[in-house]
C-alpha cells in the first residue's frame, strides 16, 4: 500500500509561518520611554532588531545657540541626569580650553572629587536598574540608598540634589562648604559597604549570572568600530580610559587602575561597572588630601567671572562686571575646539566654535550614549526577548545626551 | 448525605475561603507596603476610616470587658476533677499574657505620647525587652505553683483565677478607653484596609475588551484562574479530627450531637463516636486532585493570552502553557518519594503521619527542595514569573484586562500563593501537627523514654491544631514573598533546562532511592525501627526547640527600642546639621 501524501513534497507539510514582528517601547517598562526597537521575531528569538531613538529630542545643540555660555549649564546638566556633574565639569573645561584659562588648582581638586561622585551615582543606578529589571528588587534598594548619601552631599554641596548647574566657567558657582571633606570621607565608605551588601545578593546568585554570563558580548573590534567609549569599551578588552589616556586636571597626580574585561558580555560590563566605584573611591579619597583648604576656587579674571554678589550691591565697577557678564556673555575669542572628558558613560566631547561675541556659534556635544546605542542593535540579534532587558540594560543608554 | 453534613461542609467552606481570600489582600498589601517604601510614597497607608470616637472607645471597652464578664460568670458555677485544674492552668496563663501584654502597650503608648500621670513614669524608663522577658518567667512560675495546688483546692484554685482573670480584663479595658485621645480616631490598620479600598475600586472601573479581542474567552479566563485556586482548597486538612459522641444514642449524627464533643480522647486518636474532619472533602485521591485542579489554572493564563489580541499576551500565554507542561512532570515525580513514605495520597493521612512520626521536610529534604521550585514556577511568581514578566513582555497574558477581570487575575495568583504554602505546610510542615502534641496532650518522648506528659481535653487539642495550621501557613506565605523581592527571573530556555534536565531527574533519582531506602527499612526488623522512631522523635525536638527559640527572637527584635543609633553618615545632610555645617550665606560669598 502506498502512502497517502506520496504527492506531497516535504516542505508543504509544516505550517506556513512568517516571522512576528513586535514594537517594543518607546512606552515598555524596560525601554525607559526614550528608544523603540521594532523586532522581527521567530518565536523568542530575535531575528531582526531595529532600534529607533529620538524620543526625547529636544533640539539640545539649538538651543544652546540662543543664550550665552554659561547658560548652557542647566542643558548639559539634562543630558545625562544620572551623572549631571561631570556634563557641568565638561563642558566648563570645554570653554575654559578656549578662552585659554586654567581654573586654580583648589577647584581641580573640588571639581574631581565632584565628578567622581557623580560617577559613583552613575555606575550604581545603571547597575541597580539592570538588577531591577530583571526582577530582583532588593539589590536595586541598597544601590538606592547609597545614592542617596551622595545626593545628600551633593544636595549641601550645590544646592540642588539631581540637576545642580553648578559648574561655572572660570571655577565653580561656589566654594566648598566648611565640612565637604569631612561629609565625603564619612558617606563614601558607607556607599561603598551599602555596594558590596547589595554585590553579595546578586553575585553568588546562579540565575543572576546565567542572565548575564555569554550574554550581548561585543568584540575588541567591533566596540572600536562603533566608536565605543567607557566602561562598555573596556568590558570588552580595550583599557582606554580619558583619565589615564588624555588626562585632564589633576588626574594624572591620581593613582587608580583602569578595569578591563575580557569577553564583553553583560557580566563584564557590570563587573567593571562596579570595580570602577571601588576605584573611583580612590580618586576621590587622594583628591581630598590633595586637596588645599584655603585657596581661590575661581579665576581672578573680571571678564569671565561673576564679582562677589556684595560688591556687585555697593560698587559701580562691579555692577558693570555683572551686567556685561550676565547679559553679553563671556566674551570667548573666535576659533573652535574639542574638548573631552571621561564622563559617566565614557567620552563626553564638546565641539566648541565660537565667534567672537558672548553666544556661542554653534555647540556639538558628542554624547558617549549615541555611539553605544548603535551597537544594541548588533547585540541583540540572535538573542531572546528577556536578553534585551540585560543587555540595554548594561549599555546604560540615557535618553537626554543621546538625542541631542 | 445529611443536612447536618452539609451545614458543616458549608462553615467549613466559609472558614478556609474567608482565611484564603483575607491572606491573599494581605499579601498583596505586604507586596504592595514595600513598593511603597521604595518609592517614599505614603502608600496603604493612606487608606483610612475616621471612626467617631464614641465607636472607637467602644471598639476599645466593649470586647475585652465581655470577656472579662465572661470569664467571672463561667466561674461562678462548680467545676471539678480535671476541668478545674485545666481551667485554673488556663485562667493563670491568660491572666499573665493579658497583664504582660497590656503592660507593653501601655509602655509603647508612653514612649510615644508621654505619661499622664505617676504610674504611667514608672514606665518611661523600662526596656520594653524586660517586660517580655519578666512575662515569659512568670508564666513559667506559674505553670510550676499550679502544680503545687493540693487536690482539694483544685475547684476554688479555678474560681478564684477565674474572678482574677475578670478583673484583670476589666481594669485593661477601662483603663485603655480612657486613653483613647479625643475626636474622631483615623482606624489604618497599618494600611490592610488598602486592598480593601482597592478590590471597591476595581468594581466601577471600565471593563476594556480589545476591539478583535475574543469577548467570550476574554471573560472566561479570569474566571478559570480564580475557580483553580478556589478549588483546589477543598482537600486541605486543617485541624484535627473532632469526635461527636451520640448522645441521643440514635446511631446518626445530627444537631443535637453538634454539643457532645468528647472530653477527651486517646492517643492513638481512636473515637467511639462520630468523627469529623476539619477538611471540605477527604478524596480517596488525594493530593492527585490538586495537580489536576492546579493545573486547569494554566488554562486561564493561556485563553487569556489568546483571546487579548496582544502579541505580548500571546507570548506571556505560550509561556505560561508551557511551562506548566514542563513543571507539572517534576512537581509530580518530586512527591512519589512521600507518598512511598506516608503510604497514603489522602492528605489526611499524611498530616497523621508527620503527627506521629517526623515531619516531611525531614525525610524528604530534595523532595521538599524539588516540589518548593515546581511550586513557584506553577504559581508563576520570581523567579518564574515569565508569563507576566514585567519587564520583558509588559504585564503577559493580563495586559488587556482591566477592571475586575484584571483584579480577579490578581486575586487568584495571590490565592494560589497562600494555598501554595497551606499545600507546603501539609505536606512537608507537619500539617496541622505540633511537634510532641498528641490527640490526648503533649507528651514529649524519645524513643521510649517519657520525658514529660501533659494531658489535654479533645477540645483543646483540636484548637491548638487549626491554630498550628494556620499559623504555619501565614509564615511560608511570608517566606514565599521575600522570594519575589530578592531573587531576579529565569531566562525562558534557561527555566525549561532546569525543569527537564535537573529537575526531572533529580525528581526520578530521589524516588528511586528512597524506594529502595523503604523497602530495606521495612526488612530490617525492630532495632531498626526503634532506631529510626528516635530519629523522628529527634527531628520533632529540633522543631519544637527552634520554633521556641524562633519566637523569642522575633518578639525581642520587635520589642527593641525605637530609639535606635542613627548612623549619621547615612545621611551626609544630617551629618552636617550635627557638625554646624550650614553654607555661608549668598551674600558673603
Amino acid at each position: 500500500m502506498e502512502p497517502l501524501d506520496r504527492d506531497l513534497e516535504e516542505g508543504l507539510l509544516e505550517l506556513p509561518s512568517e516571522p512576528m514582528m513586535l514594537n517594543m517601547g518607546p512606552s515598555h517598562p524596560a525601554m525607559h520611554g526614550t528608544v523603540r526597537i521594532v523586532l522581527e521575531l521567530s518565536g523568542e528569538v530575535i531575528q531582526k532588531a531595529d532600534v529607533q531613538i529620538g524620543y526625547l529630542h529636544r533640539g539640545f545643540e539649538k538651543m544652546c545657540e540662543r543664550g550665552t555660555w554659561t547658560q548652557i549649564f542647566p542643558y548639559v546638566d539634562r543630558c545625562n541626569y544620572v551623572s549631571p556633574m561631570l556634563n557641568n565639569v565638561g563642558f566648563a573645561l570645554a570653554v575654559e580650553k578656549m578662552l585659554g584659562v586654567t581654573v586654580p588648582e583648589r577647584c581641580q581638586y573640588y571639581r574631581v572629587a565632584l565628578g567622581e561622585l557623580a560617577r559613583i551615582c552613575d555606575h550604581m543606578i545603571c547597575s541597580g536598574a539592570m538588577c531591577m529589571e530583571l526582577g530582583a528588587f532588593t539589590p536595586f534598594l541598597y544601590f538606592a540608598r547609597a545614592r542617596e548619601i551622595i545626593w545628600d552631599i551633593f544636595e549641601e554641596e550645590t544646592g540642588a540634589r539631581v540637576t545642580h548647574s553648578f559648574g561655572r566657567v572660570g571655577g565653580m558657582a561656589n566654594p566648598p562648604t566648611k565640612y565637604f571633606k569631612d561629609m565625603v570621607r564619612a558617606g563614601v565608605p558607607r556607599v561603598l559597604q551599602l555596594i558590596s551588601e547589595g554585590e553579595k545578593l546578586l553575585l553568588k546568585n546562579r540565575i543572576f549570572l546565567d542572565r548575564l554570563e555569554g550574554v550581548g558580548v561585543m568584540s575588541k573590534e567591533d566596540a572600536l568600530a562603533l566608536g565605543w567609549t567607557g566602561v562598555v569599551l573596556r568590558a570588552s578588552g580595550v583599557p582606554y580610559d580619558v583619565r589615564r589616556a588624555h588626562p585632564y586636571m589633576v588626574y594624572d597626580r591620581m593613582e587608580f587602575d583602569v578595569p578591563v574585561g575580557t569577553t564583553g558580555d553583560n557580566y563584564d560590563r557590570f563587573m567593571c561597572r562596579q570595580e570602577e566605584i571601588r576605584q573611583t573611591a580612590r580618586i576621590i579619597e587622594q583628591a581630598l588630601d590633595q586637596m588645599p583648604d584655603e585657596g581661590p576656587i575661581n579665576i581672578e579674571d573680571p571678564r569671565i567671572v561673576l564679582p562677589p554678589k556684595q560688591d556687585v550691591y555697593t560698587t559701580i565697577e562691579a555692577t558693570i562686571q555683572h551686567f556685561k557678564i550676565v547679559m553679553e556673555g563671556i566674551k570667548v575669542p573666535a576659533g573652535e575646539c574639542y574638548s573631552y572628558t571621561e564622563a559617566g558613560n565614557g567620552e563626553l566631547g564638546f565641539y566648541l566654535v565660537s565667534d567672537g561675541s558672548g553666544t556661542p556659534y554653534r555647540v556639538r556635544i558628542r554624547p558617549p550614549c549615541f555611539a553605544t546605542t548603535q551597537g544594541l542593535e548588533q547585540l541583540i540579534t540572535g538573542l531572546m526577548i528577556p536578553d534585551v532587558v540585560p543587555t540595554f540594560g548594561s549599555l546604560n543608554m540615557i535618553g537626554g545626551e543621546c538625542d541631542h | 448525605m445529611s443536612l447536618v453534613e452539609i451545614v458543616l461542609a458549608v462553615v467549613k467552606i466559609l472558614i478556609l475561603a474567608l482565611f484564603f481570600l483575607n491572606m491573599a489582600a494581605l499579601s498583596t498589601w505586604a507586596d504592595r507596603r514595600q513598593g511603597a517604601m521604595v518609592q517614599d510614597r505614603v502608600g496603604p497607608n493612606r487608606a483610612v476610616v475616621h471612626l467617631p470616637n464614641m465607636v472607637a472607645r467602644g471598639i476599645v471597652l466593649l470586647p475585652p470587658a465581655l470577656f472579662g464578664v465572661l470569664a467571672i460568670f463561667s466561674s461562678l458555677g462548680q467545676i471539678a476533677g480535671r476541668a478545674a485544674v485545666e481551667r485554673f492552668t488556663v485562667n493563670v496563663q491568660l491572666t499573665i499574657l493579658v497583664a504582660w501584654f497590656s503592660l507593653l502597650v501601655l509602655c509603647a503608648k508612653v514612649r510615644s505620647t508621654g505619661a499622664i500621670n505617676r504610674a504611667e513614669q514608672m514606665f518611661e524608663d523600662v526596656d520594653p525587652r524586660s517586660i517580655f522577658f519578666a512575662g515569659l518567667g512568670v508564666h513559667a512560675i506559674g505553670l510550676v505553683v499550679g502544680r503545687f495546688v493540693p487536690q482539694a483546692a483544685w475547684p476554688l484554685a479555678a474560681q478564684v483565677s477565674g474572678f482574677v482573670l475578670g478583673g484583670v480584663f476589666l481594669i485593661v479595658a477601662l483603663y485603655a478607653t480612657s486613653r483613647v485621645p479625643d475626636g474622631p480616631i483615623p482606624l489604618r490598620l497599618a494600611g490592610t484596609l488598602h486592598a480593601l479600598a482597592d478590590s471597591i475600586k476595581m468594581i466601577w472601573k471600565e471593563d476594556f475588551i480589545p476591539k478583535n479581542g475574543d469577548r467570550l474567552l476574554h471573560g472566561l479566563a479570569p474566571v478559570l484562574a480564580v475557580f483553580s485556586a478556589l478549588a483546589v482548597m477543598a482537600v486541605i486538612p486543617f485541624g484535627n479530627d473532632l469526635c461527636f459522641a451520640d448522645g441521643n444514642k440514635n446511631g446518626t449524627l445530627d444537631f443535637s450531637d453538634l454539643t457532645n464533643l468528647v472530653a477527651t480522647v486517646p492517643a492513638s486518636g481512636a473515637c467511639n463516636g462520630f468523627r469529623v474532619k476539619l477538611q471540605i472533602i477527604d478524596l480517596n485521591v488525594g493530593i492527585l486532585y490538586v495537580f489536576g485542579i492546579a493545573g486547569t489554572g494554566i488554562i486561564g493564563a493561556a485563553i487569556a493570552g489568546w483571546a487579548s489580541d496582544n502579541k505580548f499576551a500571546l507570548l506571556g500565554g505560550l509561556r505560561a502553557s508551557s511551562q506548566m507542561v514542563s513543571y507539572e512532570v517534576a512537581m509530580g515525580l518530586s512527591l512519589v518519594g512521600l507518598f512511598l513514605i506516608y503510604g497514603s495520597v489522602r492528605l489526611s493521612d499524611m498530616a497523621v503521619w508527620q503527627g506521629q512520626n517526623a515531619w516531611g521536610v525531614f525525610v524528604q529534604p530534595l523532595g521538599f527542595v524539588l516540589f518548593l521550585t515546581a511550586l513557584c514556577a506553577e504559581t508563576k511568581r520570581v523567579p518564574f514569573d515569565q508569563p507576566e514578566g514585567e519587564s520583558e513582555i509588559v504585564a503577559g497574558y493580563f495586559l488587556e484586562y482591566s477592571g475586575f477581570k484584571w483584579g480577579m487575575f490578581m486575586t487568584g495568583e495571590y490565592i494560589e500563593l497562600v494555598f501554595s504554602s497551606a499545600l507546603l505546610v501539609a505536606l512537608f510542615f507537619g500539617g496541622y501537627a505540633l511537634p510532641f502534641v498528641h490527640p490526648d496532650g503533649i507528651t514529649v518522648a524519645f524513643g521510649n523514654t517519657v520525658l514529660f506528659q501533659y494531658k489535654m481535653t479533645h477540645l483543646a487539642v483540636s484548637l491548638l491544631s487549626a491554630v498550628a495550621f494556620f499559623g504555619k501557613t501565614v509564615f511560608v506565605t511570608w517566606v514565599q514573598i521575600f522570594f519575589r523581592w530578592t531573587l531576579p527571573r529565569f531566562r525562558y530556555d534557561q527555566l525549561m533546562k532546569l525543569g527537564w534536565t535537573k529537575l526531572l531527574p533529580l525528581a526520578i533519582a530521589n524516588m528511586m532511592v528512597t524506594g529502595v531506602v523503604v523497602l530495606a527499612l521495612r526488612n530490617a526488623g525492630p532495632e531498626a525501627d526503634a532506631w529510626v522512631k528516635l530519629l523522628a522523635d529527634i527531628t520533632q525536638g529540633v522543631v519544637a526547640v527552634a520554633t521556641l527559640a524562633g519566637f523569642v527572637a522575633v518578639v525581642v527584635g520587635l520589642l527593641e527600642p525605637v530609639e535606635r543609633k542613627k548612623f549619621l553618615a547615612s545621611s551626609a545632610a544630617r551629618f552636617a546639621a550635627a557638625v554646624g555645617g550650614v553654607k555661608p550665606e549668598p551674600q558673603q560669598a
